[in-house]
């Protein structure tokens, strides 16, 4: 408090007697991070995040120097920019890659926060918002993909755009509102632009503040049954010096793949090159995908029969990936055991079985084993084996860890989803049936596996 | 509640004019027949197949293998993707999701859940071939 009151000269006590910052600077002064048995790792990742989002900002403001959005002017502005325009290649390409490492940092964030179970009370919204803005993010991502008005941005756009018709009463009307009509045109893409630059951004904006204002007001979320082994690590300056350290090092690894991969990693879904100009006349060429992290609902719209329980197709596939989206947004309502402070093994375990069901999606839509990433014809069947063989080998290795390095016990879940996916992959059957198969061992499972330890030891098993 | 009433009132008052302004006009497409231009025409002759952009939307025409011309809807059934005709496997596939049609536009494999919708297509005494919208679709 003294050296508060030692500073109340200069430009701090100019703006302290107008505004009243001491209490402020004052309350940050005494604000911790938790220190303890667990990895300060994953307290970087939502400030690595903002990081790569300022650099959107600085690229898009940028490139916006230069696009002109226009059927005659969209694809030429941006092939203008990446062939003439001095370092525009360079500043096309940190954007793209700042944009894949900003869902990746987002992805890990999200994940982290959940297997930490960093959701539970009092921080209920601080999750909530982070739902929000990693689906706002995936929303920047869908429209940004369409402003180079290439091949493969134009039938992203009609398969993602498309889905929306699966929404119940007024799904037509969203269709048309973001098309602009009835199919996609240069229309479409004046609503994109519209978006993606300005009410996307406002947007983020506010709820990145609204979100960082939770985190500061409520501190950074200790571990369930958190032993703290000393002190917390000061947010100021300590933690922020550490954040910032960081944000360098993100700044060389983003400067050096925009340098020396300036198009992307060339397989479907993280590559850029500007190829073709749309033209929606042109059939989608063999082996169109969307971005990565849209490639597990591409393929789970594959594995959906044309219709099912009198829902066509793509309805059910949507009616899916919305409640699992909906169940994921409501994760710390659902989680009884984390809102007692205690240990919820199973939520663990859910999240881990997420990443096998999202992973295994992933793999089988670039058709591993079946012809390639970019073939043309694709043997499912191989296909389907191939990518059966990596999940469950990533599943076991994974097993592995949690079993013996963080001596985990429950694995109902994921053992009923590596089930799914060897019966699929390895015996050939239909990817529902599977799935439904699964789903009827997962209660027998649980039971068994809660007669086998009727009670947890004490400290086994992580949170 | 009188209050509440008016905050509703004055939220539609701006909503309504918004959502308005957002949806397009002429949603509904219009409906009159198209003719082919010499391009098409020619594009038609040589590959056996052409995709134009008619009021109604994207329509596929093509020569079947008794050199009988045929217009289905270009838009996949499942996700809305230009089909295309391959003539050596009598099918239209859709590249997107693997979906196949017959020639007569019904769906035989893949995901798409329905038929593509058939168009009626007429090659004139001059040559000019006009494609008009048409619902004979098949359902399987």
């Amino acid at each position: 408090m003294n050296t508060v009151k030692e500073a109340r000269t200069g430009i701090f006590g100019w703006i302290d007697r107008r505004y009243g910052i001491a209490p402020l600077v004052e309350y940050m002064r005494h604000k911790e991070v938790p220190v303890g048995a667990h990895s300060m790792v994953w307290y970087y990742l939502g400030g690595i995040t903002l990081f790569f989002f300022s650099v959107q900002v600085v690229t898009g403001t940028l490139l916006l120097a230069y696009y002109e959005a226009g059927e005659n002017t969209s694809y030429e502005s941006i092939r203008f920019i990446t062939t003439k325009v001095p370092f525009g290649w360079l500043v096309r390409s940190m954007h793209c890659w700042s944009a894949h490492l900003m869902i990746i940092s987002l992805v890990i964030h999200m994940f982290s926060t959940m297997m930490l179970k960093a959701y539970r009370p009092p921080r209920e919204l601080t999750w909530l918002s982070g739902f929000v803005l990693l689906s706002m993010a995936l929303g920047f991502g869908f429209s940004g993909y369409l402003l180079p008005w290439n091949e493969l941005s134009f039938f992203a756009t009609v398969v993602g755009t498309d889905s929306m018709k699966a929404v119940p009463v007024v799904g037509g009307w969203l269709l048309q509102v973001l098309r602009g009509g009835g199919d996609v045109t240069i229309h479409t893409l004046y609503r994109f632009f519209a978006l993606h630059v300005v009410v996307l951004p406002l947007l983020i904006v506010g709820i990145v503040s609204f979100h960082l204002v939770l985190i500061q007001r409520q501190g950074m979320a200790k571990p369930v049954a958190h032993e703290p082994t000393r002190r917390g690590l000061r947010f100021f300056p300590d933690f922020m010096l550490r954040d910032v350290l960081l944000w360098l090092v993100c700044l060389i690894v983003l400067a050096s793949l925009a340098v020396f991969v300036p198009y992307g990693l060339g397989i479907p879904g993280f590559e850029w090159e500007l190829g073709k100009k749309a033209n929606a006349l042109a059939p989608a060429y063999p082996g169109i995908k969307p971005e990565w992290y849209f490639l597990w609902i591409y393929q789970l719209l594959k594995e959906f029969p044309a219709h099912l329980f009198g829902l066509e197709g793509p309805e059910a596939a949507v009616g899916l990936v919305s409640v699992l989206m909906g169940l994921w947004a409501a994760m710390p309502w659902l989680d009884r055991k984390a809102q007692r402070e205690e240990r919820s093994p199973a939520f663990t375990d859910i999240g881990c079985a997420a990443l096998l069901f999202l992973g295994d999606l992933t793999l089988k839509a670039w058709d591993i084993g079946g012809g390639g990433v970019h073939g043309a014809h694709v043997d499912a069947v191989a296909s389907a084996r191939m990518t059966a063989y990596w999940s469950l080998g990533l599943c076991f290795v994974s097993l592995l860890f949690r079993g013996f390095v963080l001596r985990q016990r429950f694995f109902v879940f994921t053992f009923c989803t590596a089930l799914q996916i060897a019966l699929h992959g390895l015996l050939g059957l239909h990817y529902l049936v599977a799935a439904a198969i699964a789903l009827a061992v997962l209660p027998i499972a649980w039971y068994l596996d809660a007669r086998r330890t009727p009670v947890a030891p004490a400290g086994e098993g992580h949170a | 509640m009188v209050l509440g009433l008016g905050v509703f009132g004055l939220l539609a008052s701006i909503v309504y004019p918004v959502l308005r302004y957002l949806k397009p006009l002429g949603a509904g497409g219009q409906s009159d027949p198209v003719k082919l231009t010499k391009e098409e025409a020619a594009k038609l002759d040589r590959e056996h197949s052409v995709v134009i952009r008619g009021g109604f939307g994207r329509v596929l025409i093509f020569e079947d293998g008794n050199q009988n011309l045929k217009a289905l809807d270009a838009r996949c059934t499942h996700e809305g993707c230009t089909v295309q005709f391959v003539p050596g496997d009598a099918n239209i596939v859709c590249a997107c999701h693997n979906g196949r049609f017959d020639l007569d536009g019904r769906n035989i494999a893949g995901p798409p859940p329905r038929p593509l919708a058939q168009h009626t297509v007429v090659r004139e005494a001059d040559g000019t071939i006009v494609v008009a919208p048409g619902r004979k679709a098949t359902q399987v």
